[in-house]
């Protein structure tokens, strides 16, 4: 009882920078970061179907058809869908949680999941943080992040064990949680301590399941971010599943578009957003004018809107036959002067002095404000433009296209009433 | 009450104590080896028959998961006569292993006896919470343990039994106190325990009684009192699961497995039905017993149950109400004194309400008469209305009482239009198990019921204590029958709709 007071000064007195931590997380964490294993390992999923078994007697319902997806070592990649696309399903496949019914599935140089080949979650080497943390609420915190370490295939010392689990707490900067019970933390913690968790035994690859969604907002992003740093540090290749759009262009490398188990599109956020190609894919990842115009020779497109500059070239019968500059529509005997929808993002809006439209709907957002408008055919068009010279409801203008080159369907395709149609995600 | 009254007397026993204690250690030695040994098989065929059914690709698993928890509808007392009379020559195991050339052992008793017996009557107490619990735990957790390196096997060790530790130590301790206040099946199959004690001397040797009684008594309320604090201990992970996970594959363990719970289900409920039905098909055959002659004691149980569960219900309303709408000391030491009259084996209330009608002058008339009786029952079972009628308060939330309000004037109407229907299920749920353990319970009914008021489970008893197995076969029956009903509809279709 006598040495209380001296134990208790020098805890004191080591607790002090900790506390101080905040101020300087990053700088903390990077000179904490582990040696980055070398790049993880790159995925290859090649037609790869999963299957399930339908709760109703009719049989069997299809997750995912066909996909194929390369993510390179060391990338992030998102997948992004509505729910129900099938991301999950594929997310599991990776890990090995459900069996796909056809195609190949490559962690680094090994086939875990082929027609004759099935290797077991456990001996993947692939690290999962679920939507509810999936914490084990009988262990300690420090039990859990040490439990891929005890497993039959890690034969690390009991040093060597618990200076792991320190630096993963350090990593994800809960170090003195070590003892707690996991139904202490708050949701953000959970997450933080099942990434620390995954990531212990420098797993090749690491899946994240919708990791953010159980986190209300203001916390979400502030995990999210914490997340991203993490993983980026450690440099391992993450494959991570989420409904949210701004989540997967904020985080991701690159982005899966999935709809109703089908890859729609792959690309990074800027090639999903500017160049989508499909009409769906464009109204997915965020809101979308569909102008309707015609074709002309040059590969520019006449709309209300002016001339439309389509930039790749490619005006796209909806979904994937893409048609080349010269307005030759592959696959469609319809040329120059067929109709076309032209996608036009609301910042490529530009608004100016005139007569040619009615301000029905005003947003203010402090950054930027949104507009409807509504044009005299009797269609909407939404605009963003940076908050300054501030139009009123009622205010009648004229809208111009302003920007770089976008994408346009034919428009054969689907909904031809309007001349203008507002895609939202 | 009762509890105090039995202590008491002990504790006026003054000198004579000593002597008296002398005589408890043994007893005592038996029946705590007879509970820890029920218990721990109760526990591990529990969790084993709930783990098969649930996480495994057993084949038939639905109908293996009703058909275990059928063990629960036969009292254990009417199982140990079953077995005895199976036993005996003529009946179904005798005949059975004579036929195939195996001398049937001539003794069905003791230690061994009553350990075969309770335990394959009372594993569905741990086969329902863990089935329970592993159909709430999040998938994501097994999942998690099989990505971070362990096998199928090391998952369920190092994971999955965890999460069930609370579940499985929940059931045991019932099983545990069920074992300690067990007296039919010990009676029947000559076991000496404390309570064969109580109920040997209490007419001649009153002190041995009192004092055996309030040994069983603390052995009990300790065992309450263990299981209150490991609750308070265990964090409950109570976040439903979104998705069940893969089931195993058993492979060829397909056959053991399939094996293992037709062993079971054969010891807790085929041979049993078996011997029983054999010796009252028999008996109706050679028109010594006829279904007519059951027709009093099972209206008479009936009755008794019927009565004995309202007024179970009636009374426990108000605790669980207070307990629930008006969180307060008192209210909560009133519902903890309902729960602990469970926890009383019942031979020790039926011996304390005995005395002490007996030897109160006022009271000296209420003796042997069915309000008596239906007090005990009451007082014993009232703790298993509480839960239900907690239930049923509960779908009475204060804003809808108070919306009600305002929307209909007459508060009679009110309680037609309003809580009667919404409390409906938990009350009658309430009444259900409280009839279906009056219509098991033997101890009280053989000590307290007036005389010449037969119930199906004295009436078993009593044929069998003359060795009229016909008798027994046919009244057992017609309880099993009963109870089975009860069970269904309370235990089964409500965990079916759980799961569905």
């Amino acid at each position: 009882m006598a040495s209380t007071p001296t134990t208790a000064s020098t805890a004191a007195s080591t607790a002090s920078p900790v506390g101080a931590r905040p101020t300087d997380r990053l700088a903390e964490r990077h000179r904490h970061a582990p040696t980055p294993t070398p790049a993880g390992a790159a995925v290859r999923i090649d037609g790869v179907n999963v299957t399930y078994a339908s709760s109703r007697r009719s049989g069997t319902v299809e997750a995912v058809r066909n996909a194929t997806l390369h993510v390179e070592a060391g990338t992030i990649m998102a997948l992004l869908g509505p729910s129900g696309c099938g991301k999950t399903s594929l997310l599991r496949a990776i890990a090995g949680l459900e069996r796909p019914t056809a195609g190949s599935i490559t962690i680094g140089d090994r086939t875990v999941s082929d027609a004759s080949t099935w290797m077991h979650p456990e001996q993947r080497s692939v690290g999962m943080v679920f939507q509810d943390g999936a914490l084990f609420p009988h262990l300690s915190v420090a039990d859990n992040v040490a439990f891929g370490l005890r497993s039959a295939s890690s034969r690390l010392s009991k040093r060597d064990r618990a200076a792991r689990v320190a630096e993963m707490l350090e990593l994800v900067d809960l170090a003195d949680y070590g003892d707690r019970l996991p139904g202490t933390l708050s949701g953000g913690q959970q997450q933080r301590i099942a990434l620390a968790r995954s990531l212990a035994p420098q797993p090749s690859v690491l899946l994240l399941d919708e990791p953010f969604s159980a986190l209300d907002t203001a916390l979400r992003l502030q995990v999210r971010a914490d997340v991203a740093d993490i993983v980026r540090s450690v440099g391992v290749t993450t494959v991570f599943v989420t409904h949210d759009q701004d989540e997967a262009f904020v985080l991701g490398d690159r982005v899966a578009v999935l709809r109703d188990g089908h890859i729609e599109q792959v690309g990074t956020p800027d090639e999903l957003y500017r160049h989508p190609h499909t009409r769906w894919v464009a109204g997915f990842v965020g809101e979308a004018n569909l102008v309707r115009g015609r074709l002309r020779s040059d590969g520019t497109v006449d709309t209300l809107l002016g001339r439309v500059p389509v930039g790749t070239g490619a005006v796209r019968i909806d979904r994937d036959a893409p048609i080349d500059r010269s307005g030759a529509v592959a696959g469609d005997t319809s040329g120059e002067g067929s109709p076309v929808d032209v996608l036009v993002r609301p910042e490529q809006v530009d608004l100016r002095p005139g007569d040619c439209a009615l301000v029905t709907n005003v947003e203010y957002y402090g950054h930027d404000v949104r507009y409807e408008l509504e044009l005299d055919d009797g269609s909407i068009l939404a605009a963003r433009t940076k908050s300054g010279d501030l139009h009123q409801r009622g205010d009648r203008l004229c809208v111009r296209f302003e920007g770089a080159a976008t994408e346009a369907w034919s428009a054969d395709g689907e909904d031809v009433e309007g001349a203008s149609t507002l895609l939202t995600p | 009450m009762p509890v105090a009254f039995v202590v008491w007397r002990t504790l006026r026993l003054g000198a004579s104590l000593p002597d008296t204690l002398a005589e408890v250690p043994a007893p005592l030695w038996r029946t705590v080896q007879l509970a820890v040994l029920v218990s721990a098989t109760a526990a591990v065929v529990g969790t084993g028959l709930a783990w098969l059914t649930t996480r495994t690709d057993l084949p038939f698993r639905r109908a293996w998961r009703v058909a275990l928890v059928l063990p629960l509808a036969l009292p254990s007392f009417v199982g140990a006569a079953a077995f005895v009379a199976g036993l005996a020559p003529g009946g179904v195991i005798h005949d059975a292993l004579t036929a195939v050339g195996i001398t049937p052992p001539r003794r069905f008793r003791g230690l061994g006896a009553s350990w075969l017996v309770m335990s394959a009557f009372t594993y569905p107490y741990v086969l329902l919470p863990v089935t329970a619990r592993l159909a709430n735990l999040r998938a994501s957790l097994e999942e998690s343990g099989r990505l971070l390196g362990l096998s199928a096997f090391q998952t369920f060790f190092r994971v999955t039994l965890p999460q069930l530790r609370s579940a499985i130590f929940g059931g045991a301790l019932l099983v545990f106190l069920y074992s300690v206040s067990e007296f039919g099946a010990v009676q029947l199959l000559g076991y000496d325990t404390l309570t064969r004690v109580i109920y040997a001397t209490r007419q001649t040797d009153r002190a041995l009684s009192f004092a055996s009684a309030t040994v069983v008594l603390v052995l009990a309320l300790g065992v309450v009192v263990l299981e209150r604090s490991q609750r308070g201990r265990t964090s409950p992970d109570d976040r439903a699961a979104v998705a069940s996970p893969d089931n195993v594959r058993l492979g060829w363990r397909v056959v053991p497995a399939i094996t293992a719970v037709l062993a079971v289900l054969a010891v807790g409920l085929i041979v049993p039905l078996a011997s029983l039905g054999t010796w009252a098909r028999r008996g109706l055959a050679d028109g010594r017993v006829a279904w007519g002659d059951l027709l009093d004691p099972a209206v008479s149980t009936a009755t008794v149950a019927v009565i004995a569960a309202v007024v179970a219900v009636v009374v426990v309303f108000p605790v669980a109400a207070a307990a629930i709408r008006r969180p307060h000391p008192a209210s909560q030491v009133a519902s903890v004194s309902v729960v602990v009259g469970f926890a009383i084996p019942g031979i020790v209330i039926a011996l304390s309400l005995a005395v002490l009608t007996l030897n109160t002058p006022v009271l000296n008339r209420f003796y042997q008469t069915s309000g008596l009786l239906i007090l005990a029952y009451v007082i014993h079972f009232g703790s298993q209305a509480l839960a239900g009628t907690e239930t049923a308060v509960r779908a009475v939330p204060e804003s809808l009482r108070e919306s009600s309000r305002l929307l209909e004037p007459s508060a009679t109407r009110r309680l037609w239009r309003v809580d009667w229907p919404l409390m409906r299920p938990g009350l009658l749920a309430a009444g259900g198990l409280v009839m279906l353990s009056t219509l098991k319970e033997l101890p009280i009914t053989l000590l307290l019921s007036p005389i010449g008021f037969d119930t199906l489970a004295t009436e078993i008893w009593g044929s069998y204590e003359e060795g009229f197995y016909a008798a027994t076969g046919l009244a057992s029956i017609a309880l099993v029958a009963l109870s089975a009903t009860l069970t269904w509809v309370l235990v089964l279709r409500r965990s079916e709709a759980v799961s569905s």
